[in-house]
């Protein structure tokens, strides 16, 4: 205990003295974070020889610092704009953009910052103190696990469009065949490619997410001349407005530890990313609010809860790398080759050969996340300036820089056409109640829920009930059910009270 | 009242796109794993069935709306006026122009034109100096810090290259 006290201090130490990477990382990841579809990932391969070229722990904070600030940027255009810069981030404009719309932009700047840092630092804390207990729930999630896992989300997504349940099935199922497309796993059979070559590794995601916030989200905001609503209140950045945006956050300081350790558990689940945390949060703050009505009209914890949880999963997704060799999500997967190139070895021995890569990392990200808290916050008040920027002007950027980022990481002009196809999906979608983020959490969950589908039936020869031969398993089928049999209940009982309390009006 | 007002205002039309656009492309998966291995087959076809019930029950509902008359099968909230008068369909018709322009021209100059000629069209003509100059600005920053420091995969052309020639015998 002591020795590892004494290890910790040192890395500490050690990576306190990485502060010449770590802030000039954090604008640059506040910055490629902000921008839809050019994500810490595309920025980390983008950087890659430059990574390979630096030590291997200088590289790793870079990558680490990255991550995390990318994460935190993302939330920026999802408040401001209604464009998350990452998946992840999708959940944060339900109630971010409301508030910005309301004239509250730079408070929500203000709470989602204070949300993302604490929730962040903590879950590092966490995942430091933890490290061996929490590398244990990979190995309970199972294939069967997994899949009840995935179709958890798709309930999720489903009770986010409760306003229509059907129109939110329609989404996320439509969107889970959209993910179905490319080649089989085994026999590299094509399906649903239209005959296009570059469809057949499946539909990429930077496309995808491009297409549907961005190019979407782009052609709707040109009916406003500028962003921020008629009844909003346009206001210059000011102390006042942060520190309240700060205050808020701090008095909501449980909500943000317990929507944080949501994200942190997910992100130990491979696969399970960001964009899951995110909704899983938000759908559970809101089941348990006392005002759940409120969310989605800019309520601070509708907006607490995904910029927690999302920045939670960052410490997360480093666990099952670390002590796996198994990569949590797509910038896990590049730090993993990063670290493959260096000879690094996973595995709990990582921690005691080698702690300042094993403890490093996690201590560059409290590192992180800590200058994070104090460099970020000033920046808050000249954000917010972003909405008042004429559409006519902030639509075709958006357009051009998001749309030419689909080509960046396969470089084929088709994924350019594609972006474009998903922007008219996507604004079909806006115009007609359909939910964005429910087609495309699908078409992410899709080609992992055929893998997992698949996996849990070769091992049982084909018998279905497979499905529901664990008791893990089990018990998460039932809170799927719950969770999707609940928010009908409780919203068709409160229509019928709003119902009946007009009735009585009339009849008064 | 209020509800049934709003009921008769809905334009099923425009909400039915999605439902017949999924029906429609789930159909055509299953045409391509018709004769393929069960493996390929076994997820598409839970999916893809639990979506066509999903689109059979909401299509079964807007019949019943449309034959209690609290719905019609207009398309206003998907197509109106407001697309050409906005500008929406010049952008649409620009965004087009430069996804397929800009693998031939290069990342800086179809930028530039598009930014250029979409502000043109959003603002009806008015500042152009300004937008021609902003368009300018934007698409220049681009190269630069994309393209020139940290040497983005964006497509180039000849203003990329001749700028890479030009700084690289500087």
């Amino acid at each position: 205990m002591g020795e590892t006290t004494t290890i910790l201090f040192e890395v500490f130490i050690d990576t306190i003295g990485y502060w010449w990477v770590i802030i000039p990382t954090i604008f640059l990841g506040l910055i490629v974070g902000g921008i839809p579809g050019f994500s810490a990932a595309n920025t980390i391969i983008i950087l890659m020889p430059l990574t390979l070229a630096m030590d291997l722990q200088t590289g790793l904070v870079f990558m680490v610092t990255l991550y995390c600030a990318a994460r935190m940027g993302a939330g920026i255009p999802a408040i401001l704009v209604n464009i998350p810069g990452t998946a992840g981030a999708a959940a944060t404009p339900l109630d971010g953009y409301p508030m910005a719309k309301a004239g509250k932009g730079q408070q929500a700047l203000a709470i989602s910052f204070v949300s993302s840092s604490i929730g962040g630092l903590l879950t590092t804390l966490i995942a430091l103190a933890t490290m061996p207990l929490l590398a244990r729930v990979g190995f309970y999630m199972h294939s069967v696990e997994m899949i009840v896992v995935m179709l958890f989300g798709i309930s999720l997504i489903a009770s986010i469009a409760s306003q229509d349940m059907l129109k939110g099935l329609i989404a996320g199922f439509l969107g889970l065949m959209i993910g179905s497309i490319g080649t089989d796993v085994v026999y590299a059979t094509p399906r649903g490619t239209f005959g296009f070559l570059e469809l057949y590794d499946g539909v990429p995601l930077i496309p995808a997410l491009v297409g549907l916030f961005a190019v979407s989200e782009a052609f709707i905001i040109i009916e406003k001349r500028v962003i921020v609503s008629h009844e909003g209140d346009v206001k210059t950045g000011s102390w006042h407005d942060t520190f309240e945006g700060v205050r808020i956050a701090l008095r909501h300081w449980w909500h943000i530890v317990w929507t944080s350790v949501i994200g942190l558990i997910i992100g130990v689940i491979p696969g399970a990313g960001a964009s899951i945390a995110s909704f899983v949060a938000y759908q559970q703050s809101r089941s348990l609010s006392k005002t759940p009505e409120l969310y989605g009209t800019g309520h601070p914890q509708g907006l607490i809860a995904p910029e927690s949880a999302n920045n939670g999963v960052t410490s997360g997704t480093l666990v099952p790398l670390l002590v796996l060799g198994i990569p949590g999500g797509a910038t896990a997967a590049i730090m993993l080759v990063v670290m493959q190139y260096h000879g690094v070895s996973f595995g709990p021995s990582l921690f005691e050969t080698q702690p300042e890569i094993g403890y490093g990392m996690f201590m560059a990200m409290a590192v992180a996340y800590l200058l994070m808290f104090l460099t970020i916050l000033p920046l808050s008040r000249y954000m917010s300036h972003v909405t008042t920027i004429p559409t006519i002007y902030l639509a075709p950027m958006i357009i051009s820089f998001t749309l030419v980022g689909g080509f960046v990481p396969r470089e084929y002009m088709f994924d350019m056409y594609l972006a474009l196809g998903f922007g008219l999906l996507g604004y079909i979608a806006r115009r007609t109640g359909y939910h964005v983020a429910a087609i495309l959490i699908g078409v992410i969950l899709g080609p992992l829920l055929e893998r997992y589908f698949l996996l849990a039936l070769k091992k049982s020869d084909g018998d279905i009930m497979t499905l529901f031969s664990s008791k893990l398993g089990n018990v998460l089928w039932v809170a799927l059910f719950f969770s999707l049999v609940l928010p009908a209940v409780f919203d068709w009982r409160r229509k019928r009270r709003e119902l009946m309390g007009q009735q009585r009006k009339l009849v008064g | 009242m209020a509800t049934e007002r709003n009921e008769a205002g809905r334009q099923l039309g425009g909400e039915l796109v999605i439902p017949v656009l999924a029906i429609a492309f789930t159909l055509y998966f299953f045409s391509t794993i018709w004769n393929s291995p069960w493996t390929a087959q076994v997820s598409a076809f839970a999916v893809g069935g639990i979506l066509l019930l999903v689109c059979g029950i909401f299509i079964l509902r807007c019949i019943f709306w449309l034959r209690d008359g609290k719905a019609t099968l207009g398309f206003g909230n998907l197509f109106s006026r407001e697309d050409i008068t906005t500008g929406r369909i010049g952008l649409l018709m620009a965004t087009v122009g430069y996804s397929v322009f800009i693998g031939r021209f290069g990342f800086t100059l179809t930028t530039f034109l598009f930014l250029a000629l979409s502000m043109i069209i959003l603002s009806r003509g008015k500042r152009p100096v300004f937008i021609t100059l902003i368009s300018a600005a934007m698409a220049l920053g681009g190269w630069a810090i994309f393209i020139w420091a940290f040497d983005t995969r964006f497509p180039r052309g000849w203003f990329e290259i001749t700028m890479k020639a030009v700084l690289g015998n500087g």
